[in-house]
Parts: C-alpha cells; sequence; structure tokens
C-alpha cells in the first residue's frame, strides 16, 4: 500500500506533467507626452513579486504570472492560471535606470522617461 | 467487407480533416491581439470562476483597475448580481499611441448553486481580482448522515 502511494505522488512530482502555463499577451495603452512614454497593461491577478520589466537595448519585455488560490471543486472556469507577457520595441533614448512601475488594482503602469538629449526644445530665434 | 473497410476509413479522414479545422479556428482566435476580450468575455461582463467546496461557494472575478467604489454586489437567494464601471485611467496632456483597454459598464447576474447567507457573505478586492466567498444557508449544506 505504502509503495502504491508513493507511485501516484511521484507521478505527480514528474516534470514532464507539468503544465507551462498559457501564454497571453494583456491589453495595453500606451501614451506619450514630452518627458515620457506611459504604458497602462491590464493584468488581473497578478501579485507585484510576480511581475518582471525588462528593457534591454531598445527592447522592453513585460512578463507576470498569475496562479489562483481555490478552495473546491470548479462549477465553472473562464480564466485560469496564465503568464501575461509581450514584447514592445522602444526607442533608444529611454533613460533605463529611472524607469519606474506602479501597480494598482491589478493595472501596470509604467513610466519610461526620455532622455534629456531625447526631449523635443523649443528653439527661440532671436532678433539681431 | 472491403467496401465497408473503406468508408470507415473515410469516415475517420472526414473526422481528421474536421478537428484539424477546429484547432486552428481556437489558435486564430487566441493569438490575435485584437479579437481578444481582454478580461471581459463576449457579453462585456468579467470573466467568473465558481468553485464550491461543500459549506461554501467562492466566486471569482477579473476586475483590473476598478476599485471598490466601482463595484457593486446585490444577493437574494441564490441570485446574485454584480454591476460595476470602469472608469478611464488615461493621463491628461498625453498623446495614446494605442488604446486597447476598454473602459465601460457592466452587468452580470448569476444563479448560484445554492442559497446563501447573505449576512456572512466576504467580498475581498485583491490586484483586480474580485474573490467572494458565500457561505451557503443552512438548509443547502451538506449533511452528514449518522447509519444506526
Amino acid at each position: 500500500m505504502k509503495e502504491a502511494t508513493d507511485l501516484t505522488t511521484r507521478r505527480e512530482e514528474m516534470l514532464e506533467r507539468r503544465q507551462e502555463l498559457p501564454r497571453i499577451a494583456p491589453m495595453v495603452d500606451i501614451f506619450e507626452n514630452d518627458d515620457e512614454i506611459l504604458l497602462h497593461a491590464d493584468m488581473p491577478g497578478v501579485a507585484k513579486e510576480n511581475i518582471t520589466v525588462n528593457v534591454d537595448n531598445g527592447r522592453l519585455e513585460i512578463s507576470g504570472t498569475r496562479r489562483l488560490q481555490t478552495k473546491g471543486s470548479s462549477s465553472w472556469q473562464e480564466f485560469g492560471d496564465v503568464e501575461y507577457r509581450r514584447v514592445f520595441s522602444v526607442p533608444q533614448s529611454i533613460e533605463v535606470t529611472k524607469v519606474n512601475a506602479e501597480l494598482k488594482e491589478g493595472v501596470l503602469k509604467l513610466h519610461l522617461p526620455k532622455a534629456e538629449a531625447a526631449k523635443s526644445r523649443t528653439i527661440k530665434i532671436s532678433s539681431v | 467487407m472491403w467496401t465497408r473497410v473503406n468508408d470507415i476509413d473515410r469516415m475517420f479522414d472526414a473526422m481528421d480533416l474536421f478537428r484539424s479545422r477546429l484547432n486552428r479556428m481556437f489558435t486564430d482566435y487566441s493569438g490575435a491581439y485584437g479579437e481578444d476580450f481582454g478580461w471581459r468575455d463576449m457579453n462585456g461582463s468579467p470573466r467568473t470562476n465558481l468553485y464550491d467546496s461543500g459549506d461554501t461557494i467562492q466566486l471569482i472575478a477579473e476586475v483590473p483597475g476598478l476599485s471598490k467604489d466601482d463595484l457593486n454586489i446585490r444577493i437574494q437567494g441564490n441570485y446574485l448580481e454584480l454591476s460595476g464601471t470602469r472608469n478611464s485611467d488615461a493621463p491628461q496632456g498625453y498623446k495614446a499611441h494605442r488604446v486597447e483597454r476598454d473602459f465601460t459598464s457592466f452587468t452580470r447576474s448569476f444563479t448560484l448553486p445554492a442559497d446563501v447567507n447573505a449576512d456572512k457573505i466576504e467580498a475581498v478586492l485583491h490586484d483586480g481580482l474580485l474573490t467572494l466567498v458565500l457561505p451557503k444557508a443552512e438548509a443547502a449544506k451538506p449533511k452528514q448522515i449518522s447509519i444506526s
């Protein structure tokens, strides 16, 4: 009997059985003004510590995983565990060190400040 | 006899074709950004999961960007109504490059599998997920029957 339970538990732990999370691209809004690019992404159920934001060489990658805490047997299920992941191209002129992200009510808000050199300037014409 | 085997073969071929078409339909559907409904179902309401654990019912809904003041929950017997409004969070003075997220109001009603005790419902909003824990009414709870 002991052996039988061992066998079943081992089967559950088998690496091959571990399913990869389905990947979904989160819905995003992208805004821009003179100082920054602002990105809003819907990631319901993703905790702060499960989000990674990566800016590298003009490539912005956002990713967040959600694992639902549930109790009981499912009567219906319209969403599940998921990995939200999406990659964007961003201008090289983003100040990578000053990128700042906030997460509120399942919406990720990412501020990508433009480098000083990339900001548009109005040039005054001096009259002589 | 041969013709019969052939018929069966042909039937399986047709089924395979049908299955591959179905599979393709699903990948087409989930692959495109624009056609996905995001956190909402086809009717524009939040997607939900319902779990039954005997004494309680647990309902989870995806409501990203909604605060607790934006949500309204009404319950009567085994009828539950969830409504809410998602207000735009577009900042002022910015130029929009891409707008995929939508901001509307919704109402969705459910018939729960059992009557619930409306006074003891717990509702928690966390990271854009609304979790309702609904204790079943005393009469609807499962009972242990002892054998005499």
